[in-house]
């Protein structure tokens, strides 16, 4: 029944996967432009990976693995310059950001793939709402136990990616009050939310199983977790991050992860309960809602603070375990995001001073590419 | 007076407001049967009422009539002009300059192909080159309404609205010069030759750029009002219409430079998303109608092998064009062939063009005039389902009940 190996990967490595908008020049809605672009790469060479997603509007690039940040940011910067450059010349707008400030989602268009044909059959009109654009962060993991062990003490920080990342405050044409309104859209697939609390990777295995045999999943892309493992890859998978705005950001996150996760192996502060989970609903919610000043509940610890003094706290934990000039560098960026402001709070800013949506995401496109 | 006063006349008077009511239903009808059971597009169906009522087949609609409402016509062509020019992003001839080779291509080989047909039909040169230049470009109501219909997205998509409007600049500008130069072999003066077409397209141009700033600073005065900033700016069209033609401006290049500097001078991207919707497909429903109503099917017969002749040509011409330049420009070969054929719609509206000049300076010659139109004729029928045929094997439709 071994179907879920996890493969051995090398400890603590990273990579990044990016999901990105596809916006037309003229009024900055999403355009459909995936199978243009990627005809237009399919003949030229570069790095890191360049794929189809969901809908005809969205694109995911993913790097190669990566053990320091300057190689990962390197990558990222490459890949996105080969993005832009195609873009321009097909005419047409990347962007980051978690959500399309004003897309309507019954024009998109599921991109024709047998997996997409099937998911968009199943969930019908979700699998449209689920026109978001988020960052998924890979950690390598010595073996499954270390990477279940991960899964629930990342649980903990969640909220702090959340708010670290959060660009969708607009939805559908409207201010959603949520500084991350992308994952509300996730919430309503049945297999959404976290994984069971197993630590064991035999244990999982098991819980897999029974699922497979119930004919629930069939394999691990039917759950649509926080985080999920990839036991293909032998990495563990963060995926409730907004995609930012800039790829320097998503190298940034990609770092304060894995300095968070090196920190948490190697002193392995806590003895893990799922008690971890008692107010893992709450503190997401008040993540997307209120970002950096919303409240998040350490059961464990038994205190209660603002998310962005958490994650001041939390970066005095990681300074002394610094490895590199760019891990330094990497976090310096976290910190400058709790001290500056996200980036949702960046996107309402630009939005109060002329109140076009259009023109937002014509600032994002040009933030993506690394002009504002 | 008699008892009864208050009781209509019989047979009651058909008004233009009868007509007008009558040929929206009927071309909205006949274009939903034949969307749904041909799967073609709606305007073809728009176009079979406008020759079936036409004064060539059963006459319904008189010469008199047709003349009566075809003063909305203009307005109509405004409007897709107008919209056309909005959709044309310029900035991307910057970023792509092989696109402007290769619009310059396909009108020009068009233009060469149809030149070299007319010249072995026997035709002066100078006559010749109006008419090729008059035959290059692809319609634009043609173009837009298949797109809005089709809801189409992409490279083809994109470059069709590009390279149509494109085309109607050049012809326009030729036809112009041409037209200047024929006047000038009758009178010699060169003041005309220079200063017409300069009059013409700086003129155009300026008039444009005032309606443009004009438009963006009234709805800036109207704030946030999607129905309010619509209204205004189909009034400020058809004024623009007006202006155009008292001011003998060329209506094409004034109407669409409009429509581009509205979206240039538009800095924040207030008005980008300004979209003619329902009443814009009133006005489309109208203008195709009525144009075809005027087509003469007789001269499908008699000038029909020239036309062919012609309509082979110009397709030819602008495959090779868009062909020549297709991967520099980032075009997959499968999506060039689909552009090709996207560029093959005519206006009919062309014909007005081609009978002004013939009655302007009768050297055109019956003969001529009668291969151009029966050409026009054929483009017209054979060109919005062969470009809708590829929108939708290009992929890039979206048409209702598909995912």
């Amino acid at each position: 029944m071994n179907d879920l190996e996890f493969k051995q990967s090398s400890p603590l490595s990273i990579g990044v996967e990016l999901e990105l908008q596809l916006v037309n020049t003229r009024d900055h809605d999403l355009t459909r432009a995936a199978s243009d672009l990627l005809s237009f790469l399919r003949n030229r060479s570069y790095t890191g990976e360049i794929k189809p997603e969901i809908t005809e509007s969205m694109i995911e690039v993913s790097t190669g693995v990566h053990a320091t940040y300057d190689p990962l940011v390197r990558e990222l910067r490459s890949i996105r310059d080969t993005l832009v450059a195609a873009a321009k010349t097909l005419n047409i707008g990347v962007a980051g950001g978690g959500a399309h400030p004003f897309q309507r989602w019954t024009e998109r268009r599921i991109f024709d793939r047998p997996r997409f044909r099937h998911v968009s059959g199943l969930y019908g009109y979700l699998a449209k709402q689920f026109t978001v654009f988020g960052q998924h962060i890979h950690v390598g993991c010595a073996g499954g136990d270390d990477a279940l062990y991960l899964l629930h003490a990342w649980a903990r920080y969640i909220p702090q990616l959340i708010a670290l990342s959060a660009c969708s405050p607009f939805y559908q044409g409207v201010d959603t009050a949520f500084e991350s309104s992308r994952l509300n859209a996730v919430f309503a697939f049945p297999l959404s939310g976290r994984a069971p609390f197993l630590l064991k990777w035999d244990e999982f295995n098991h819980y897999f199983d029974r699922m497979r045999k119930a004919g629930i999943v069939e394999s691990m892309k039917d759950f649509y977790w926080d985080i999920r493992p990839k036991p293909e890859y032998g990495t563990m998978e963060i995926r409730i991050c907004d995609t930012p705005l800039t790829v320097e950001r998503a190298a940034a996150l990609a770092l304060y992860v894995q300095s968070l996760s090196r920190w948490l192996l190697e002193t392995r502060p806590y003895r893990l309960t799922e008690d971890i989970y008692l107010a893992y609903s709450f503190n997401r919610f008040q993540a997307c809602r209120f970002g950096m000043e919303g409240e998040l509940v350490d059961v464990l610890m038994e205190t209660r603070r603002p998310i962005g003094e958490d994650i001041l706290a939390t970066l005095d934990l990681l300074a002394p375990h610094t490895k590199d000039n760019g891990e330094a560098k990497a976090l310096a960026a976290i910190a400058a995001i709790v001290r500056d402001g996200n980036e949702a709070r960046w996107m309402r800013e630009q939005y109060n001073l002329n109140g076009s949506l259009p023109d937002l995401v014509w600032r994002q496109v040009r933030r993506f590419r690394g002009e504002e | 007076m008699h008892d009864l006063f208050f009781l209509p006349s019989w047979p009651p008077v058909v008004g233009d407001l009868l007509w007008y009511g009558a040929l929206l239903l009927a071309g909205e009808i006949t274009g939903i049967a034949v969307h749904r059971w041909l799967r073609l597009p709606r305007l073809i169906g728009w176009i079979i009422v406008g020759l079936i009522v036409g004064p060539y087949v059963t006459g319904a609609l008189d010469q008199e009539r047709l003349a009566s409402l075809s003063v909305v016509l203009n307005v109509a062509i405004g409007i897709v002009l107008f919209e056309l020019g909005q959709r044309v992003d310029l900035s991307w001839l910057r970023r792509n300059p092989w696109l402007l080779g290769t619009s310059i291509l396909e009108s020009g080989l068009s233009f060469a192909a149809m030149f070299f047909v007319l010249r072995l039909l026997d035709t002066p040169p100078l006559v010749a080159a109006i008419a090729a230049a008059l035959g290059v470009t692809t319609a634009p109501a043609v173009v837009l309404a298949l797109v809005r219909d089709m809801r189409s997205q992409g490279q083809v998509t994109e470059r069709m609205l590009l390279f149509t409007a494109l085309s109607s600049i050049y012809t326009f500008i030729t036809v112009s010069v041409l037209l200047a130069s024929l006047a000038h072999e009758y009178r010699g003066d060169w003041i005309s030759i220079l200063g017409h077409p300069s009059y013409l397209i700086l003129g155009s141009l300026l008039f444009a750029a005032v309606f443009a700033s004009m438009t963006l600073r009234l709805l800036h005065l109207l704030g946030h009002r999607q129905e309010s900033q619509f209204i205004c700016v189909i009034g400020l069209v058809a004024v623009a219409v007006w202006g155009a033609t008292a001011l003998q401006l060329s209506v094409a290049l004034a109407l669409m430079g409009y429509g581009t500097m509205m979206r240039t001078f538009d800095a924040q991207r207030h008005f980008v998303s300004l979209n003619f919707g329902r009443v814009g497909r009133i006005f489309l429903i109208l203008l195709f109608v009525l144009t075809a109503a005027s087509l003469d099917l007789r001269l499908l017969g008699a000038g029909a092998l020239g036309g062919l002749a012609l309509v082979l040509a110009r397709f030819v011409g602008k495959s090779l064009g868009v062909f020549a330049l297709a991967r520099q420009s980032g075009l997959t070969n499968q999506k060039a062939w689909y552009l090709s054929i996207g560029l093959l719609p005519k206006a009919g509206v062309t014909i007005v063009l081609v009978h002004e000049v013939n009655a302007m300076y009768p050297q055109f010659g019956p003969a001529l005039a009668t291969v151009m139109v029966s050409a026009i004729v054929i483009l017209e029928l054979i060109g919005p389902p062969l470009a809708a045929y590829a929108l939708r094997k290009s992929g890039e439709a979206f048409e209702e009940g598909q995912t």
